[in-house]
Protein backbone atom coordinates (compact mmCIF):
# COMPACT_ATOMS: atom_id res chain seq x y z
CA UNK A 1 0.00 0.00 0.00
CA UNK A 2 2.64 2.45 0.93
CA UNK A 3 4.47 1.84 -2.29
CA UNK A 4 1.57 2.92 -4.44
CA UNK A 5 0.50 5.97 -2.58
CA UNK A 6 3.83 7.54 -1.89
CA UNK A 7 4.11 9.68 1.16
CA UNK A 8 0.43 9.92 1.71
CA UNK A 9 -0.20 6.51 3.10
CA UNK A 10 -2.18 5.84 6.20
CA UNK A 11 -0.31 5.63 9.44
CA UNK A 12 1.16 2.25 9.90
CA UNK A 13 -0.95 0.35 12.25
CA UNK A 14 1.00 -0.53 15.30
CA UNK A 15 0.25 -4.04 16.18
CA UNK A 16 0.23 -4.83 19.79
CA UNK A 17 1.58 -8.15 20.80
CA UNK A 18 4.73 -9.88 19.86
CA UNK A 19 5.86 -7.28 17.37
CA UNK A 20 5.76 -4.41 19.82
CA UNK A 21 8.53 -6.00 21.70
CA UNK A 22 10.90 -5.27 18.85
CA UNK A 23 13.08 -2.40 19.68
CA UNK A 24 13.77 -0.93 16.27
CA UNK A 25 11.49 -1.15 13.32
CA UNK A 26 12.32 0.30 9.97
CA UNK A 27 9.76 2.84 8.91
CA UNK A 28 8.45 2.27 5.46
CA UNK A 29 6.14 5.24 5.00
CA UNK A 30 5.24 8.20 7.02
CA UNK A 31 2.08 10.18 7.27
CA UNK A 32 1.89 13.88 6.81
CA UNK A 33 -1.33 15.62 7.60
CA UNK A 34 -1.92 17.66 4.49
CA UNK A 35 -5.21 19.19 5.57
CA UNK A 36 -3.89 22.62 6.65
CA UNK A 37 -1.80 22.84 3.52
CA UNK A 38 -4.76 22.10 1.31
CA UNK A 39 -6.89 24.54 3.30
CA UNK A 40 -4.49 27.39 2.79
CA UNK A 41 -3.92 26.52 -0.84
CA UNK A 42 -7.62 26.54 -1.56
CA UNK A 43 -8.00 29.79 0.28
CA UNK A 44 -5.30 31.42 -1.81
CA UNK A 45 -6.67 29.85 -4.97
CA UNK A 46 -10.13 31.24 -4.42
CA UNK A 47 -8.66 34.62 -3.50
CA UNK A 48 -6.70 34.88 -6.72
CA UNK A 49 -9.55 33.50 -8.76
CA UNK A 50 -11.92 36.16 -7.51
CA UNK A 51 -9.60 39.13 -7.62
CA UNK A 52 -8.06 38.56 -11.01
CA UNK A 53 -9.52 40.29 -14.02
CA UNK A 54 -9.24 37.98 -16.96
CA UNK A 55 -10.38 39.97 -19.97
CA UNK A 56 -7.91 42.82 -20.06
CA UNK A 57 -9.39 45.76 -21.91
CA UNK A 58 -7.80 46.71 -25.18
CA UNK A 59 -7.71 50.08 -26.85
CA UNK A 60 -8.47 51.63 -30.19
CA UNK A 61 -6.22 54.53 -30.99
CA UNK A 62 -7.71 57.73 -32.27
CA UNK A 63 -6.22 61.02 -33.18
CA UNK A 64 -8.19 64.12 -33.86
CA UNK A 65 -6.77 67.24 -35.51
CA UNK A 66 -6.17 70.18 -33.19
CA UNK A 67 -8.44 73.15 -33.58
CA UNK A 68 -7.86 74.77 -36.95
CA UNK A 69 -9.99 77.32 -38.68
CA UNK A 70 -8.26 76.96 -42.01
CA UNK A 71 -10.52 75.49 -44.61
CA UNK A 72 -8.92 72.68 -46.51
CA UNK A 73 -9.84 72.27 -50.15
CA UNK A 74 -10.86 68.75 -50.92
CA UNK A 75 -11.61 67.24 -54.29
CA UNK A 76 -15.16 66.03 -54.22
CA UNK A 77 -14.48 62.77 -55.98
CA UNK A 78 -11.93 61.86 -53.34
CA UNK A 79 -14.43 61.98 -50.55
CA UNK A 80 -16.20 59.05 -48.97
CA UNK A 81 -18.91 60.12 -46.60
CA UNK A 82 -20.39 57.86 -43.96
CA UNK A 83 -23.38 58.97 -41.98
CA UNK A 84 -24.64 57.25 -38.86
CA UNK A 85 -28.23 58.11 -38.05
CA UNK A 86 -29.74 58.24 -34.58
CA UNK A 87 -31.49 54.89 -35.07
CA UNK A 88 -28.16 53.19 -35.78
CA UNK A 89 -28.59 53.03 -39.58
CA UNK A 90 -25.50 53.71 -41.63
CA UNK A 91 -25.43 55.47 -45.01
CA UNK A 92 -22.55 55.90 -47.39
CA UNK A 93 -21.86 57.85 -50.54
CA UNK A 94 -19.01 58.90 -52.74
CA UNK A 95 -18.63 62.55 -53.67
CA UNK A 96 -22.12 63.96 -54.25
CA UNK A 97 -23.94 60.72 -54.86
CA UNK A 98 -27.15 59.87 -53.12
CA UNK A 99 -26.52 58.29 -49.72
CA UNK A 100 -27.18 54.57 -49.76
CA UNK A 101 -28.01 52.51 -46.68
CA UNK A 102 -25.55 49.80 -45.70
CA UNK A 103 -25.34 47.30 -42.88
CA UNK A 104 -22.43 48.04 -40.58
CA UNK A 105 -21.01 44.55 -41.10
CA UNK A 106 -20.93 45.08 -44.89
CA UNK A 107 -19.04 48.33 -44.66
CA UNK A 108 -15.65 46.68 -44.90
CA UNK A 109 -16.16 45.66 -48.54
CA UNK A 110 -17.26 49.14 -49.54
CA UNK A 111 -14.32 50.76 -47.79
CA UNK A 112 -11.96 48.35 -49.51
CA UNK A 113 -13.32 48.80 -53.03
CA UNK A 114 -13.61 52.58 -52.78
CA UNK A 115 -10.14 52.97 -51.29
CA UNK A 116 -8.57 50.75 -53.91
CA UNK A 117 -9.96 52.39 -57.01
CA UNK A 118 -6.88 53.05 -59.13
CA UNK A 119 -7.52 56.74 -59.77
CA UNK A 120 -8.01 57.72 -56.14
CA UNK A 121 -5.86 55.17 -54.40
CA UNK A 122 -4.30 56.49 -51.20
CA UNK A 123 -5.98 59.83 -51.72
CA UNK A 124 -9.45 59.02 -50.51
CA UNK A 125 -10.62 60.90 -47.47
CA UNK A 126 -13.17 59.23 -45.24
CA UNK A 127 -15.54 61.50 -43.40
CA UNK A 128 -17.58 59.88 -40.69
CA UNK A 129 -20.54 61.89 -39.52
CA UNK A 130 -22.26 60.66 -36.42
CA UNK A 131 -25.59 61.80 -35.08
CA UNK A 132 -25.57 63.09 -31.51
CA UNK A 133 -28.23 60.56 -30.62
CA UNK A 134 -26.54 57.55 -32.16
CA UNK A 135 -25.19 54.96 -29.81
CA UNK A 136 -21.49 55.14 -29.04
CA UNK A 137 -21.27 51.37 -29.47
CA UNK A 138 -22.50 51.63 -33.08
CA UNK A 139 -19.96 54.31 -33.83
CA UNK A 140 -17.17 52.08 -32.54
CA UNK A 141 -18.47 49.19 -34.65
CA UNK A 142 -18.17 51.34 -37.76
CA UNK A 143 -14.64 52.37 -36.79
CA UNK A 144 -13.79 48.73 -36.22
CA UNK A 145 -14.95 47.79 -39.71
CA UNK A 146 -12.88 50.62 -41.19
CA UNK A 147 -9.87 49.38 -39.26
CA UNK A 148 -10.43 45.89 -40.63
CA UNK A 149 -10.66 47.22 -44.17
CA UNK A 150 -7.31 48.89 -43.59
CA UNK A 151 -5.54 45.52 -43.59
CA UNK A 152 -6.29 44.83 -47.24
CA UNK A 153 -5.94 48.44 -48.32
CA UNK A 154 -2.47 48.87 -46.89
CA UNK A 155 -1.43 45.49 -48.22
CA UNK A 156 -2.26 46.50 -51.78
CA UNK A 157 -0.83 50.00 -51.49
CA UNK A 158 2.48 49.03 -49.91
CA UNK A 159 3.12 46.64 -52.78
CA UNK A 160 3.32 49.53 -55.19
CA UNK A 161 6.54 51.43 -55.69
CA UNK A 162 6.93 55.17 -55.85
CA UNK A 163 9.25 57.06 -58.28
CA UNK A 164 12.35 56.24 -56.28
CA UNK A 165 11.51 52.59 -56.05
CA UNK A 166 10.57 52.65 -52.37
CA UNK A 167 7.37 50.98 -51.32
CA UNK A 168 4.53 53.41 -51.04
CA UNK A 169 3.25 54.28 -47.62
CA UNK A 170 -0.40 54.12 -46.76
CA UNK A 171 -1.67 57.54 -45.83
CA UNK A 172 -4.89 57.19 -44.01
CA UNK A 173 -7.13 60.21 -44.07
CA UNK A 174 -10.03 60.03 -41.75
CA UNK A 175 -12.08 62.59 -39.96
CA UNK A 176 -14.95 62.65 -37.55
CA UNK A 177 -17.65 65.25 -37.84
CA UNK A 178 -21.05 65.89 -36.31
CA UNK A 179 -24.14 65.21 -38.36
CA UNK A 180 -25.62 68.60 -39.19
CA UNK A 181 -29.17 69.43 -40.22
CA UNK A 182 -28.35 69.29 -43.93
CA UNK A 183 -27.14 65.73 -43.49
CA UNK A 184 -30.17 64.79 -41.46
CA UNK A 185 -32.55 65.98 -44.17
CA UNK A 186 -30.47 64.20 -46.81
CA UNK A 187 -30.96 60.81 -45.21
CA UNK A 188 -34.46 61.36 -43.92
CA UNK A 189 -36.90 58.67 -44.90
CA UNK A 190 -34.27 56.39 -46.40
CA UNK B 1 -18.23 -19.60 5.11
CA UNK B 2 -20.05 -16.71 6.72
CA UNK B 3 -18.60 -13.39 5.94
CA UNK B 4 -17.67 -11.38 8.90
CA UNK B 5 -18.77 -7.84 8.50
CA UNK B 6 -16.25 -5.51 9.76
CA UNK B 7 -17.26 -1.99 10.47
CA UNK B 8 -14.94 0.41 8.75
CA UNK B 9 -13.74 3.04 11.08
CA UNK B 10 -11.80 5.25 8.69
CA UNK B 11 -10.82 5.35 5.07
CA UNK B 12 -8.03 7.00 3.22
CA UNK B 13 -8.31 9.21 0.17
CA UNK B 14 -5.22 9.91 -1.80
CA UNK B 15 -5.10 13.68 -1.90
CA UNK B 16 -1.97 14.00 -4.01
CA UNK B 17 -3.62 14.68 -7.41
CA UNK B 18 -5.97 17.15 -5.81
CA UNK B 19 -3.12 19.03 -4.23
CA UNK B 20 -1.19 18.93 -7.50
CA UNK B 21 -3.99 20.49 -9.48
CA UNK B 22 -4.72 23.01 -6.80
CA UNK B 23 -1.13 24.18 -6.72
CA UNK B 24 -1.07 24.34 -10.47
CA UNK B 25 -4.14 26.54 -10.55
CA UNK B 26 -2.85 28.60 -7.68
CA UNK B 27 0.43 29.37 -9.41
CA UNK B 28 -1.40 30.12 -12.65
CA UNK B 29 -3.70 32.63 -11.01
CA UNK B 30 -0.89 34.11 -8.97
CA UNK B 31 1.18 34.84 -12.04
CA UNK B 32 -1.63 36.07 -14.24
CA UNK B 33 -3.38 38.16 -11.61
CA UNK B 34 -3.46 41.85 -12.29
CA UNK B 35 -4.83 43.73 -9.39
CA UNK B 36 -7.49 46.30 -9.70
CA UNK B 37 -6.51 49.87 -9.03
CA UNK B 38 -7.86 51.58 -5.99
CA UNK B 39 -10.31 53.57 -8.07
CA UNK B 40 -11.51 50.47 -9.82
CA UNK B 41 -12.18 48.62 -6.63
CA UNK B 42 -14.17 51.54 -5.26
CA UNK B 43 -15.98 52.09 -8.51
CA UNK B 44 -19.70 51.71 -8.04
CA UNK B 45 -20.68 51.49 -11.68
CA UNK B 46 -20.03 49.08 -14.48
CA UNK B 47 -19.14 50.13 -18.00
CA UNK B 48 -20.30 47.93 -20.85
CA UNK B 49 -17.44 48.54 -23.21
CA UNK B 50 -17.95 48.46 -26.96
CA UNK B 51 -16.90 45.18 -28.49
CA UNK B 52 -14.43 45.15 -31.34
CA UNK B 53 -12.31 42.57 -33.10
CA UNK B 54 -9.25 41.37 -31.28
CA UNK B 55 -6.37 43.78 -31.24
CA UNK B 56 -2.95 43.54 -29.72
CA UNK B 57 -2.85 47.07 -28.41
CA UNK B 58 -3.25 47.08 -24.68
CA UNK B 59 -4.11 49.92 -22.43
CA UNK B 60 -0.98 51.67 -21.06
CA UNK B 61 -0.27 50.96 -17.43
CA UNK B 62 1.43 54.21 -16.51
CA UNK B 63 0.95 57.88 -17.35
CA UNK B 64 -2.66 57.30 -18.12
CA UNK B 65 -5.74 59.39 -17.59
CA UNK B 66 -9.12 57.82 -18.16
CA UNK B 67 -12.30 59.71 -18.86
CA UNK B 68 -15.04 57.33 -17.86
CA UNK B 69 -18.42 58.03 -19.35
CA UNK B 70 -20.87 55.80 -17.60
CA UNK B 71 -24.53 55.40 -16.97
CA UNK B 72 -24.99 55.74 -13.25
CA UNK B 73 -27.93 55.26 -10.98
CA UNK B 74 -26.53 57.01 -7.96
CA UNK B 75 -23.64 59.28 -7.09
CA UNK B 76 -22.83 59.42 -3.38
CA UNK B 77 -26.25 58.07 -2.58
CA UNK B 78 -28.04 60.68 -4.68
CA UNK B 79 -30.14 59.20 -7.45
CA UNK B 80 -29.04 60.59 -10.82
CA UNK B 81 -30.05 57.94 -13.38
CA UNK B 82 -28.02 59.60 -16.08
CA UNK B 83 -24.80 59.52 -17.98
CA UNK B 84 -21.92 60.98 -16.01
CA UNK B 85 -18.34 61.97 -16.60
CA UNK B 86 -15.82 60.47 -14.23
CA UNK B 87 -12.09 61.02 -14.27
CA UNK B 88 -9.31 58.77 -13.11
CA UNK B 89 -5.55 59.26 -13.09
CA UNK B 90 -3.32 56.22 -12.78
CA UNK B 91 -0.14 57.81 -11.42
CA UNK B 92 -0.74 58.41 -7.75
CA UNK B 93 1.68 61.34 -7.42
CA UNK B 94 0.15 63.07 -10.44
CA UNK B 95 -3.28 62.45 -9.07
CA UNK B 96 -2.49 64.14 -5.78
CA UNK B 97 -0.99 67.13 -7.54
CA UNK B 98 -3.83 67.52 -10.00
CA UNK B 99 -6.55 67.05 -7.40
CA UNK B 100 -4.82 69.61 -5.18
CA UNK B 101 -4.63 72.07 -8.04
CA UNK B 102 -8.39 72.08 -8.50
CA UNK B 103 -10.05 74.99 -6.84
CA UNK B 104 -13.33 74.47 -5.14
CA UNK B 105 -12.98 70.74 -4.95
CA UNK B 106 -14.70 69.54 -1.79
CA UNK B 107 -12.30 68.20 0.82
CA UNK B 108 -13.81 64.73 0.84
CA UNK B 109 -13.36 64.39 -2.92
CA UNK B 110 -9.66 65.20 -2.67
CA UNK B 111 -8.94 61.88 -1.03
CA UNK B 112 -10.87 59.92 -3.62
CA UNK B 113 -8.99 58.19 -6.41
CA UNK B 114 -11.64 59.14 -8.94
CA UNK B 115 -13.49 62.37 -9.64
CA UNK B 116 -17.12 61.43 -9.96
CA UNK B 117 -19.92 63.05 -11.88
CA UNK B 118 -18.01 66.12 -12.98
CA UNK B 119 -19.17 68.82 -15.38
CA UNK B 120 -17.62 69.45 -18.79
CA UNK B 121 -15.98 72.64 -17.49
CA UNK B 122 -14.48 70.70 -14.65
CA UNK B 123 -13.32 68.01 -17.08
CA UNK B 124 -11.61 70.67 -19.16
CA UNK B 125 -9.81 72.06 -16.11
CA UNK B 126 -8.73 68.63 -14.96
CA UNK B 127 -7.39 67.68 -18.38
CA UNK B 128 -5.49 70.96 -18.65
CA UNK B 129 -3.98 70.54 -15.19
CA UNK B 130 -3.10 66.95 -15.95
CA UNK B 131 -1.23 68.00 -19.05
CA UNK B 132 0.62 70.70 -17.10
CA UNK B 133 1.54 68.27 -14.32
CA UNK B 134 2.66 65.45 -16.57
CA UNK B 135 2.87 66.21 -20.30
CA UNK B 136 3.51 62.54 -21.03
CA UNK B 137 0.04 61.54 -19.89
CA UNK B 138 -1.94 59.49 -22.39
CA UNK B 139 -5.68 59.89 -22.46
CA UNK B 140 -8.30 57.23 -22.84
CA UNK B 141 -12.04 57.38 -23.17
CA UNK B 142 -13.79 54.54 -21.44
CA UNK B 143 -17.43 54.90 -22.38
CA UNK B 144 -20.45 52.71 -22.14
CA UNK B 145 -21.57 51.39 -25.52
CA UNK B 146 -25.21 52.26 -24.79
CA UNK B 147 -24.75 55.97 -24.25
CA UNK B 148 -25.55 58.72 -26.72
CA UNK B 149 -22.63 59.64 -28.93
CA UNK B 150 -22.98 63.29 -27.95
CA UNK B 151 -21.40 62.58 -24.58
CA UNK B 152 -18.30 61.19 -26.25
CA UNK B 153 -18.20 63.97 -28.81
CA UNK B 154 -18.35 66.63 -26.09
CA UNK B 155 -15.54 64.94 -24.21
CA UNK B 156 -13.47 64.78 -27.39
CA UNK B 157 -14.08 68.47 -28.03
CA UNK B 158 -12.86 69.25 -24.53
CA UNK B 159 -9.76 67.18 -25.16
CA UNK B 160 -9.18 68.86 -28.50
CA UNK B 161 -9.35 72.28 -26.85
CA UNK B 162 -6.72 71.16 -24.37
CA UNK B 163 -4.45 69.83 -27.10
CA UNK B 164 -4.92 66.23 -26.08
CA UNK B 165 -5.51 65.12 -29.64
CA UNK B 166 -4.23 61.57 -29.47
CA UNK B 167 -6.14 59.26 -27.25
CA UNK B 168 -7.55 55.78 -26.99
CA UNK B 169 -11.01 54.34 -26.86
CA UNK B 170 -11.11 51.57 -24.32
CA UNK B 171 -12.76 48.55 -25.88
CA UNK B 172 -13.29 44.92 -25.21
CA UNK B 173 -12.52 41.92 -27.33
CA UNK B 174 -15.49 40.56 -29.21
CA UNK B 175 -16.16 37.03 -28.09
CA UNK B 176 -15.99 34.36 -30.71
CA UNK B 177 -13.87 34.60 -33.85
Amino acid sequence: MSGATGGLSAPERIKRGKLSKRKKRKRIGFALDMTPLVDITFLLLTFFMFTTTMAAPQVMEMSIPPEVDVQIEVKENELLTLRLRNDGKLFWNMANDEPKPVEIKDLRKIAETENLRPEIQNKLITVFKVSDDAKYGDMIRVMDELNLAEIKISEVITQKKDDKGNPEKRKRKFTLAPLDTADVSLIRGL
Amino acid sequence: MPKVKKKRLSFVIDMTPLVDITFLLLTFFMFTAKFKTEAESQQKFFIQRPKVTADTSKIPERNLAIVKIAIRDTVDGVVVNDTTYNYELINESDRQQVWASLEGLPEKMKAKPMLENISLDMLSTVIRNTRITNPKTMFAIDADRRIRYKWVWDAMEVMRKNRATIFNYVTEKKSGL
